[in-house]
Parts: structure tokens; sequence; C-alpha cells
């Protein structure tokens, strides 16, 4: 377990382009448009005065020059992460830890992706050459297979799996409603989510995010210079990143039921940020809902919900926006969108408007600690990240 | 390498596919179980994954096997081998000469070629007439595999051949064509019938018989067929057999073979004659044993429980009706280094067993999946190994020619895991706990390049050996 970060630095401006179809935008136009959008939420800076950039994309640009070439940056190191789909969050991850090191005073760290300039449906990658004995598993394909395995695990009914796969579609978007920048802006009936058309094992297309472009950016400081630049900064006071070895499937042993990588992740996250019941100290979770039997899962994985018991608390809506803890008050994947590079410092976006109160019709009151979990690969082979984030000065 | 005088049968084996067809109009009924049907292997079967599944039934008849023929009328390349994917998918020695024999001829061409070098012949063909043809419903796909020896205690022994050759224009297809044209068979049927007479005259001579306990006939002509088979003597149960499969090309011969052996006792002598181009005939001999020379299922009992196609699902399985499905990216062809550097995984499931922990990686890997030690692992294959259903999904997403992919995590018999595509997935689905069979198919061809690697079929479905 590394040494943590907790209460060393701090988010002091963000910003986050709505997540749309953006057929008029290029990754180069949304990465100068969050961008600026961040540097003009912190007056006393100029975009000159960051002294190193992240940019993170799954697949829209390659090197730091994604990001050094839209802005005209001169002179300035900018170092491309990678992660899947927690591809911004370890943007956000690297930058923490170059203003830790005391290397920069300023960072910015930045998350891009554009999806819509190909037509195919749904997420594709390019992969090296290979002997081609691995199955591709589209992503609803990969997390499908959560479904039938939870519902074995702990005895549903076909209805109750059903009805709570469809609470977690039907909660995120109504909270992504509420949300001008979110991909989709319109509560769903759940007779309507259980109408659409099906797509890989349980799920129908009403369980799958959106396939978005967007992006989103933010600028970390040491924690004691947070006040420098604004009253309301925000504290990162926990985090973990796993990259798991892809053991659940390549050996006997998982069961399609948790994300360990998640649970390993999450913990050392809680550690550093002495969360010891999450469900009564966290306030908001943004986690990521790529497929509703993620966030089921995620539910018990970051310790909200008991074993075997996410489901029923679903149901009672423990996790709607005024629940014991209001998970994806942004609408999440689900109804904010998903472009991949960008996902993770949305998440903190959502955390950073909530955490300063600014977080409008769907402010959770008087939020005080906040999760941004992301994670990517498959189930059986998973990168996770989980950050604890507060706007408690240390 | 000595060449085999006492030439002699140890093992057989046949795979008949999972379909059927016994109707080419789109609003009949399937007439399921019908005894006049085509075979019909899946859309991810060709002639290397049907050989494979033939020839993996012979099992312990193929050590020190020094030669393998594959015969087909459907080659999945020209200039590359198939032979040498069955070698692999077989685990046949690297010594083994692997050679390829195409058109309808091969069969013969194979047996006798093993008879010589005491080798493997496979026998497996694919064949497709256009919609609507006269002979739609008559041919079929499926494949045989005969080890040979020099074992004169072998219980099938060859006791003659004989050949006759002419050149004659009666069925062809230029390389990408993707249905044979017919000359007409009135004219060509007599050619090939004194062709097969006087072929199967000789070969009796030889062998000292008047005439054989069983003949089989294998021609795609059926007028000729018929008079041939009148002629020898047949009782019918090749046409019988044929009326259930129709003519499958090259294997054709194998598989007719193979139910003569089926229902023969020991003692009994078999007539084979294949007219194709000329034709070849073969007088054998039944000896002890012969009850079990057959590794796998009897021929016919194969014939009972395949799943009999709507007319519209042959058309898509064998793409003769392309469905439009997702906008998807086609599937990566695979790559010639990393294909070669993991040969034994590919070809023939070959996963690593940690020498530490006991637990199996699959994929092979220098890191053991089980307790992350480098460098511990043994070779461990899965190739047959029954594996179980852990999750498993229908991705509509990912469309086949047959529908959504269906895609599952299973855990492997005595370790180890797996993701797999689901091959002939039954109707009713798959479903957690359910027991699959590694079946090596097409995974995708892209770029001209085959992939072929193993999924998993339904054990209810799977007859092996």
């Amino acid at each position: 377990m590394g040494k943590g970060l907790s209460n060393r630095v701090a988010i002091i401006a963000m910003g986050c382009t709505p997540f749309r179809e953006h057929w008029d935008k290029s990754a180069d136009d949304l990465l100068v448009d969050a961008v600026t959008e961040c540097v003009a939420g912190a007056p006393k800076l100029a975009l000159d005065d960051v002294e190193a950039f992240w940019v993170g994309t799954q697949g829209s640009g390659m090197s730091g020059q994604t990001l050094s070439k839209p802005l005209g940056l001169r002179g300035k190191p900018v170092t491309r992460v990678e992660n899947y789909c927690a591809t911004g969050s370890e943007a956000f991850r690297n930058a923490a830890y170059a203003v830790a090191s005391g290397a920069y005073d300023v960072v910015m760290a930045t998350g891009v992706e554009k999806l819509k300039d190909s037509s195919f449906s749904g997420l594709t990658a390019t992969w090296p050459p290979s002997d081609g004995t691995d199955v591709e598993w589209t992503a609803p394909g990969g997390f499908s297979l959560l479904a039938p395995a939870y519902r074995e695990r702990y005895g549903l009914t076909d209805r109750e799996m059903r009805d709570a796969l469809t609470h977690i579609a039907f909660k995120n978007h109504a909270n992504g409603a509420l949300n001008p920048k979110a991909q989709f802006r319109r509560a769903m009936s759940k007779e309507a989510i259980e109408k659409s058309p099906r797509i890989a094992g349980m799920l129908s297309v009403m369980d799958c995010s959106g396939v978005a472009d967007g992006a989103a950016a933010a600028i970390i400081v040491r924690a004691e210079d947070a006040h420098l630049y604004t009253d309301r900064p925000v504290y990162l006071k926990g985090m973990g990143f796993v990259a798991g070895p892809g053991d659940g499937l390549s050996t006997d042993g998982y069961d399609f039921t948790t994300f360990p990588e998640v649970v390993q992740a999450t913990a050392e996250a809680y550690a550093q940020a002495d969360v010891t019941n999450p469900r009564e100290q966290i306030d908001l979770a943004e986690v990521h809902d790529c497929f509703t039997p993620t966030e089921l899962v995620l539910m018990e994985d970051l310790g909200f919900s008991e074993r075997g018991r996410g489901w029923s608390d679903v149901l009672k809506g423990s996790f709607d926006r005024d629940g014991d803890v209001a998970v994806n008050p942004d609408g999440g994947l689900k109804s904010f969108g998903h472009p991949v590079g960008a996902t993770g410092l949305r998440m903190f976006y959502e955390c950073f408007l909530q955490l300063r109160g600014e977080a409008g019709e769907r402010q959770v009151p008087g939020a005080r600690l906040a999760v941004a979990q992301n994670l990517g690969g498959q189930p059986g082979s998973c990168v996770a990240f989980t950050a604890v984030v507060g706007n408690e000065a240390p | 390498m000595t060449v085999a005088t006492t030439k002699t049968i140890t093992a057989y084996a046949v795979y008949l596919p999972a379909f059927a067809l016994a109707v080419n109009d789109f609003g009949a009924d399937v007439r399921d179980g019908s005894a006049r049907a085509r075979s019909v292997a899946s859309h991810d079967e060709d002639a290397v994954t049907l050989g494979v599944e033939a020839g993996r039934r012979l099992d312990g008849a193929l050590q020190d096997v020094p030669a393998l023929l594959l015969a087909t009328s459907e080659p999945p390349y020209l200039d590359k081998s198939s032979a040498t994917t069955v070698h692999a998918a077989l685990g046949l020695p690297e010594n083994a000469t692997a050679v390829d024999l195409h058109g309808l001829r091969a069969g013969a061409g194979a047996l006798r070629t093993a008879f010589g070098m005491g080798g493997l012949a496979v026998l497996a063909d694919q064949r497709t007439a256009p919609p609507g043809a006269a002979g739609e419903l008559s041919q079929g796909d499926a494949a045989a595999a005969f080890a040979m020896s020099g074992d004169s205690s072998a219980p099938v022994r060859l006791r003659a051949t004989a050949s006759s050759t002419v050149e004659l224009l009666d069925r062809w297809r230029a390389p990408g064509a993707p249905h044979p044209t017919v000359w007409d068979e009135r004219f060509t049927a007599n050619i090939l019938a004194e062709s097969a007479l006087s072929a199967a005259s000789r070969a009796l001579g030889e062998a000292g018989l008047e005439r054989a306990d069983r003949v089989v006939v294998a021609c795609a002509n059926p007028r000729a067929a018929a008079a041939i088979r009148a002629a020898l003597g047949s009782d019918r149960a090749d046409a019988e057999l044929e009326a259930a499969i129709g003519h499958t090309g090259a294997a054709h011969l194998g598989v007719l073979l193979a139910d003569a052996f089926d229902r023969s006792r020991p003692g009994e002598t078999v007539l084979a004659v294949c007219a194709a181009d000329g034709a070849d005939a073969f007088v054998f001999e039944t000896g002890e044993g012969v009850e079990t020379a057959n590794r796998g299922p009897k021929v016919r009992e194969q014939l009972g429980g395949r799943t009999y196609l709507p007319y519209d699902r042959y058309l898509r399985m064998r793409g003769l009706f392309v469905v439009q499905g997702p906008n998807r990216p086609d599937p990566a062809p695979p790559a010639a280094p990393p294909m070669a550097r993991r040969r034994e995984w590919k070809m023939a499931l070959v996963a690593a067993r940690c020498a530490e922990c006991d637990a199996v990686t699959a994929p092979p890997a220098r890191a053991c999946a089980g307790c992350g030690r480098l460098d511990t692992q043994r070779p461990e294959s899965l190739r047959d190994r029954a594996c179980t259903v852990v999750s498993v999904t229908e991705d509509l997403l990912a469309p086949g020619p047959d529908g959504p992919a269906v895609q599952a995590v299973v855990d492997v018999e005595g370790g180890g895991r797996r993701s797999v595509h689901v091959a002939d997935p039954p109707a009713g689905g798959v479903k957690a706990g359910d027991e699959l069979w590694p079946v090596l198919r097409r995974i995708s061809s892209t770029q001209g390049i085959h992939n072929y690697f193993w999924k998993a079929r339904p054990m209810g479905t799977v007859r092996h050996g």
C-alpha cells in the first residue's frame, strides 16, 4: 500500500464540457473548452502559470501533443496517460503526485475522448497484433456477465434482479435530467427502460452508458497553497489504484459478483481518508456505472451495502439523491455519458461542484465527503481507481 | 521411413456436424428427423475443423503417425497447407509430414497414399449448391479419419486396390467460384460407371473375390452412383445413408466406408468404390476388433439428435444470405509471429500448470495466475477436458451469421478458466452450470486469414468418442 497523499493536494478549479454527440467539435476543441472553463475558475491564475500537464485519452490522440498542440503550449511538459476507462482518473492521480513531490506548484490534469467521429456502435479499441485467441468481449458483453452471476449467488428472482437494474437506470436518468451538461437530460420511466432493445445478456440499451464526446480538466496545487487561489478548495483525502493481473479470466476462483481490484483500491483510499463506515461518512459517490449491474456490484465493493444486500438497498432508494449516499447525482456514465478519457475527471468535477455547494438543483445538502470511483477493463480483469475528496481543510 | 507391406486400418472415426437441412423452401416446416436431408456444418466449421473433429476421435491411434493427408474439395487456403493446421490441432509429432489433397477424388487418393505410408487419412468436406439448384439437398458436410498401419493384427485389412483414370468434364469449379457446375449427367454417368466397374472388377480379381459382402459407392453423379450400385450388388445401405447426409464430397468415400465397417462383423469383405475423374476401388477384409475400430460414435448414431434447419437459417449460416447487424469493426486478423510463438496454445489448447501452487493459467503466461510466481509452469493440455459455464452472455452487439455471439467464462475440469465462444448454441440457450466441450472452429476470417481457435460446444450436442 502506498503512503498516500491524504490532505497534501487540493483541486482549486475544474472545467467540463457538456458530454454530447459533438458533431461540430474535435478532441482539440473539447480540450480547449474544458481547459478554458477550468482556468476561468481560478482568476488568479493564467494558463501559463500551470507548470506541467497530464492528458488522458484512450484513443483520441497520441502523446502529450494531444494537449500541447490545441492549447499552443510552449516549453511545458505534457504527459499522455491511458488506463482503459480509468484514464481520466489516472491523469488526475499522476498530476497529484507531481505536485505532492514538490516538483511543481501548479499542475493540470485533463481528459478527453472523441468517440462520435467513428460510425461504429459502442466502444472500439485497436489492439496490438495477437495470436487471435482472446475472446473479443464487447463492453456490454463482458459486463453483462455480472448480472446472472449476482442473481445466482444471492438467489434473486429474475424480477428482483431486473427491478434493481431498472432502478439504477431510472435513478441516474432522473439525476441527469437535472444536469445541463449531461448527455441524456430526460427522466425515463421504468417501463421505457425495460422496453428498450436488448444488447447483451440481461442488458438492454437502457442498461448501458451513453457513448459521448467530452473533455474535463482540473487544476491541482499543494493543499497548503489552495487558499491562495480559492476560498473553497476540494482536498484529496485518499486515493487508491490497482491494475489487476487479470486472474479472474485466466484461472478459476472469481465468481463475477465483485471487482476485487475495486475492493483493494477502495481499502487503500478509505484507510488514507479515515473512512471506516462509508455508508455513514460518505455523502455522495460518483461511481463507474458503465452498465447497471456494475453500479449494483459497486455498492457492495465500496462498502455502502453488505454483500448480497446491494440490490435491496438500491430498491429501497438508499442511493437515490436523497438517500443515505447519493450515488451518481450528476447522472453517472449512464446519463451524463462516457467519453472514456474524460470520465474520471468528470467524476471529480461533480464531487468538486457538490463539495463547493455549486451543484444547483441536484445539490446534496451539506456534502462534506465524496467518493470518485472509476474503473476500466472488464469483470475478472480490470483496473480500478477510488478517491475520497472532501471540503474540510486539513 | 519404412513403407508398410501389410496394409491395415487400426482405427477410424466419422464426424457429422450438428445440423441438417431437409427443405429448401422458405415457408416450409423444417421436417425434423426427415430421412432425406443434407448434413450441414455450422457457419464456423470448414474442412479443417471438420477434419480435426474426426481426427481427434482416433485419440490413442495417433501416436507415431508418420504422415497426415487431408483430402477436401473445399480447402480453406490454396497456397497455404490446411493439413498442417489439422496436424497441429491433433498434436501430431513434428517429424510427421502433412499433405493436402484437393478435389472430389482426393478422399480416395488420401486413403491410397496413407496405406502406402502407414499414415493418417483425414477426409473432410463442405459442399454447397446454388440456392434452389436441383442438387441443393443432395450434398452434405462431413469428415472421416482413418489411421493406417502395417500391423497385421489390426481390425481391417486392405486386400486389393485398383484404379482407372479418365479425363472427363463431369463437374468443375474454378478457384473462388462458390458452386460447382455440372455437365449433363446422362452423358457423364455412363463413362463414370464404366470406369468404376473396371476398377472394381480388377480389385475384386486381385483379392480373389467375385463379389464382396458389402458394397459402398461414392459418386457425386447420382445417375452413375445408382448404376454402379446396381451392377456391383449393393444392398443400398450406402444409398440410404447418402440420402440422410447428402454426397459429402471428398469425405464421402470415407463416411460410407466407416458406416460399412460399423455394420460389419469379423471375416467380412467390403468393396468401396469412389467414382470421380475415373475411379478407385478398394477391397477390405474385416478381422477381430472391427466392432471397436470406430473410436467415435457409429455413423448412423450421429444422425439422431441433429438440429433440422429452416431454409433461411441454413442460407445465413452458409453466407448465402447476409443479414445486416450493428456497425462494428471487422475482427483483427491474427499475426504470424504471435501465432507461431503460441502455437501450442492456439492449435492444441496447451495451457500452463504451476508446479508450486497447481493453478492452471490460460492462456499460458510466465506469471502464474494463481500465485503470481514467475516461470514455475509446465504445459497442461485443456483440449480434451470438459468445462463448466461460470457466467454466459448473448451479445447482440457481436452478431455472427447465425445470430448473436454466445460467449461464456468457463472453468475447466481439473483446473483452469477460459473465455470461450460457444459453438452450436442450443435453441434454449446456455446457462451457468452447463457443461461444454472444446471444439476447434473458425473464430473469424479477415483479410483472407482464417483465425482458428478452440470454442466450446454444449456437451449434450457433442458426440465425441
